[in-house]
């Protein structure tokens, strides 16, 4: 039955009549030219396959763009960066104010808590004091050696690089276990003038984990002792010269003798307090920690490879914040598309089965 | 058969694609409304949005009759809509119009009765399936459903177009 209604179905196939086919030829003479050349290579693949070549081609731009900015990052910005890493825990309690301007650009990032460029970090040696200013000096060096033994060779090393740069051992923790880890802690004092000399033969002790140091700068109290010394000198001068005087009362006298007394015991105590700064500004005190423990050295140098992954972890964080953000509206809107349609297709439902 | 194997290259010219396609056109719009006469202005105005359209159509995504049958049925499905409002701000009570459907020449009158009694949706199926023999993708992609509805639809159609035919007979 379905195959003979079929073929009579299809053998009375509706003709459009001539006036139609006539009406639609004249509509298609009024055919527009074709499109411009380059609408040809327009591209026409379906919807679905668009967003499948265009999340690999995100994904290509996106690592493109962060291996590009990760490793054209100015270098400037990640030696700060680095070097904060490196000197973590910097002691430098001199204000920026007061550096002065005979102080090298990388002293005064250090003034200001930062650290000296890579190259120093590198080479172990922090940054250098300024010759003629009173600083006290203090660096900390941490650094990691294979074994015991080098552990031992190192430590000796290390008094010896002390004094010879006229130095000391302030003090010094051995500890060797025959398993574990094995640690010295050394307190060297070398002369401010030899410290970078110092610290760079010690970071080649090992390999360095860490290292800061601290600079404060000394100048201001030692001119404050001086002036006070002055002062103190010319306040004993003038009361030597009163007692000098044969018409004053033996009670003035008395007072006087007294307050040159006080004067002279003052000016003693600035002169020793003097003799302390300056000596503590020409000895650094440096504390060196050697270890076995397999430590991740820090990255004083940095890495490219670091930089790009840098970038490519901002990049998936701002693409998750704008997938947080943007999610819920999405997720709205299809909705808002997905009962429009259904309504739709209700509605065309409904017409097509009352017509 | 590969959709670009069996449709007419991207180049031909809408003059070409509306000669090659006017009929299964307007018999798909004639079996749609059961009006020749509303089928001809609607055949006409699927063509006119057509032309205006024919930039954007994309060989890739479907075959020119195919694109040509949506914009037919966007057309009709209009066309109904604004009847159907049509009716009712002018006379509830009003029956609709009534048409003596004449599909086309030469068929059985008790086979037109029957389709006559059936809804424009399951004449639509039966045009586009047997009358212009589109597959079940193509059909499926004019009725915006997915093949096995068009089967499904179908067969329902037939079912009931047979049990008419009979009852006519």
């Amino acid at each position: 039955m379905s195959e003979t209604l079929f073929n009579e179905i299809r053998a009375t196939k509706p003709s459009a009549p001539p006036e139609l086919r006539e009406r639609v030829r004249a509509l298609a003479a009024q055919e527009p030219a074709r499109a411009p050349f380059l609408a040809r290579f327009e591209w026409r693949r379906p919807e679905w396959k668009r967003l499948v070549l265009l999340a690999p081609a995100t994904l290509i731009v996106a690592v493109i763009a962060g291996s590009v900015i990760g490793l054209t990052r100015d270098d400037a910005v990640k030696g700060v960066g680095e070097d904060l890493v490196a000197s973590s825990g910097a002691t430098g309690t001199v204000t920026p104010e007061r550096a002065t301007p005979q102080q090298s650009d990388a002293q005064r990032n250090a003034l200001k808590g930062l650290a000296a460029p890579p190259a120093t970090a590198d080479s172990g040696a922090p940054v250098p004091p300024v010759p003629g200013q009173l600083q006290r000096y203090e660096a900390e060096l941490r650094l990691r050696v294979d074994d015991v033994e080098a552990l031992s060779t190192a430590t000796k090393r290390a008094q010896q690089i002390a004094l010879q740069h006229s130095g000391s051992v302030a003090s010094l923790q051995y500890d060797a276990p025959a398993e574990g880890v094995g640690a010295a802690q050394i307190t060297l004092r070398v002369p401010t003038a030899r410290v970078q000399s110092a610290m760079s033969q010690l970071s080649q002790l090992g390999t360095i984990v860490g290292q800061r140091y601290g600079i404060e700068d000394l100048q201001v109290q030692a001119d404050s002792l001086q002036t006070q010394i002055e002062q103190t000198q010319r306040q004993i001068a003038q009361l030597v010269a009163r007692l000098a005087a044969t018409n004053i009362p033996a009670e003035d006298r008395v007072v006087l003798q007294s307050r040159l007394n006080n004067a002279r015991q003052k000016l003693a105590g600035l002169r020793e307090g003097l003799r302390g700064t300056t000596a503590e500004a020409r000895t650094a005190t440096i504390y060196l920690t050697l270890t076995t423990e397999e430590i991740e050295p820090a990255a004083v140098g940095g890495s490219r490879l670091d930089d790009v992954k840098d970038v490519l972890a901002w990049e998936a964080i701002a693409l998750l914040y704008v997938v947080v953000v943007a999610g819920p509206f999405v997720l709205l809107g299809i909705l808002v598309w997905l009962a429009l349609r259904l309504r739709r297709r209700q509605v065309e439902t409904r017409l097509l089965e009352q017509n | 058969m590969t959709l670009s194997a069996r449709q007419p290259a991207f180049s031909a010219s809408f003059a070409a694609t509306a000669e090659e396609h006017l009929d299964d056109v307007y018999g798909y719009l004639v079996y749609l409304t059961r009006d020749r006469s509303l089928a001809e202005d609607l055949t006409a105005d699927t063509f006119e949005k057509a032309l205006r359209l024919w930039r954007r159509f994309d060989p890739t995504r479907a075959s020119s009759r195919t694109w040509l049958c949506q914009i037919a049925r966007t057309t009709a499905l209009d066309w109904f809509r604004s009847e159907e409002r049509r009716q009712r701000r002018e006379e509830r009570a009003a029956p609709p119009e009534q048409v003596d459907a004449v599909f086309s020449d030469g068929l059985s009158p008790h086979i037109e009765a029957a389709l006559a009694e059936l809804s424009a949706g399951e004449r639509e199926v039966i045009a586009l399936r047997v009358l212009l023999d589109l597959d079940g993708e193509e059909a499926a992609r004019v009725l915006g459903i997915s093949p096995t509805a068009v089967s499904t639809r179908l067969s329902r159609a037939l079912k009931k177009l047979e049990e008419k035919v009979i009852v006519n007979v």
